[in-house]
């Protein structure tokens, strides 16, 4: 029979790294003034592949709560998206999910 | 102004001069603010990096390229260096399609001056741009750059039609309002019609 290891101090931060880099990183897309709804809709259909009725309940989702998440992933995943998102105007930007 | 589908994708816009005259007006004022590219001998620039890392100062642009993180300024900092030159050579790029397919279909024929100006100088007839899918993609993503430079300026809140509707006719804003809310107008009809 096995007995439980000792209580050793291990020094291995690269666990908690990991955890760390696991968590999903969120793309928000802020409401703005400017852009028009279908437009948005739109951008989110192409850039993303929603299909429109997800689309459309995001863009809502802006409009109404003033901001919304759109996509979730890798940092670099998220700052790609976000980075193609202001290629179109919008108001986006990277955040990592608490 | 006049948008319809064409067949496989394609859009036909018809403009009467003086629209396609503002059309290209804006869009130009929007490459004015873009800024050239970078010159050859920037080495940074030629793998896409930019030295600056801090939001531009004017808001217009601040807005066409906002920060990417909202409490992080490094990070923030890190994307802008990597991301605004691609991004500001997507903009220039889109606005180009704009001109060059404007160009192709009133040649030098627009009223009220401009780069093109051509022989007659007087007014030209309604003409129609011819968009692939692909070209009508950027008139929209250009069209939205240039809503989104005169909404910043006019400092555009969900409320601006009445507040439009209140100013003074003589008001010195009231082009700009007008030419917003026609902009608008195109960008709505366009959508619909490259979904």
């Amino acid at each position: 029979m096995s007995s439980a290891p000792a209580p050793v101090e291990l020094d291995r931060p690269d666990i908690a790294e990991d955890v760390a880099s696991d968590r999903p990183w969120l793309a928000i897309v802020w409401n703005d003034p400017i852009n028009l709804m279908s437009y948005v809709t739109y951008v989110f259909q192409a850039v993303f592949g929603y299909p429109k009725a997800k689309a459309e309940k995001l863009m809502m989702d802006v409009h109404h709560k003033g901001r919304a998440v759109v996509a979730s992933g890798t940092r670099e995943e998220m700052e790609r998206d976000v980075e193609v998102l202001h290629s179109y105007g919008l108001w986006a930007t990277v955040k990592r999910d608490d | 102004m006049k948008v319809r589908k064409g067949r496989e994708g394609a859009v036909r816009i018809r403009f009467e001069p003086e629209e396609a005259a503002l059309v290209r007006t804006l869009t130009e004022q929007l490459l004015d603010l873009l800024g050239d590219p970078p010159g050859a001998d920037d080495e940074l620039a030629a793998v896409g990096i930019t030295d600056r890392a801090s939001a531009p100062d004017d808001p217009v642009l601040a807005r066409l390229f906002p920060d990417a993180y909202r409490d992080d300024g490094e990070a923030a900092g890190e994307f802008r260096r990597y991301t605004e030159m691609g991004l500001r050579d997507g903009k220039r790029e889109a606005a180009g399609i704009v001109l060059a397919t404007l160009a192709d279909a009133f040649g030098g024929g627009l009223p009220g001056g401009g780069r093109a100006e051509g022989r007659s100088g007087g007014r030209g007839r309604s003409g129609e741009v011819e968009l692939t899918t692909e070209q009508a993609q950027a008139w929209l993503r250009s069209l939205n750059d240039v809503r989104l430079a005169l909404g910043t300026r006019l400092d555009i809140s969900e409320e601006w039609y009445e507040e439009a509707e209140r100013l003074d006719p003589s008001d010195p804003r009231m082009p700009m309002y007008a030419a917003y809310d026609w902009l608008t107008m195109l960008q709505e009809s366009l959508v619909r019609a490259v979904w």
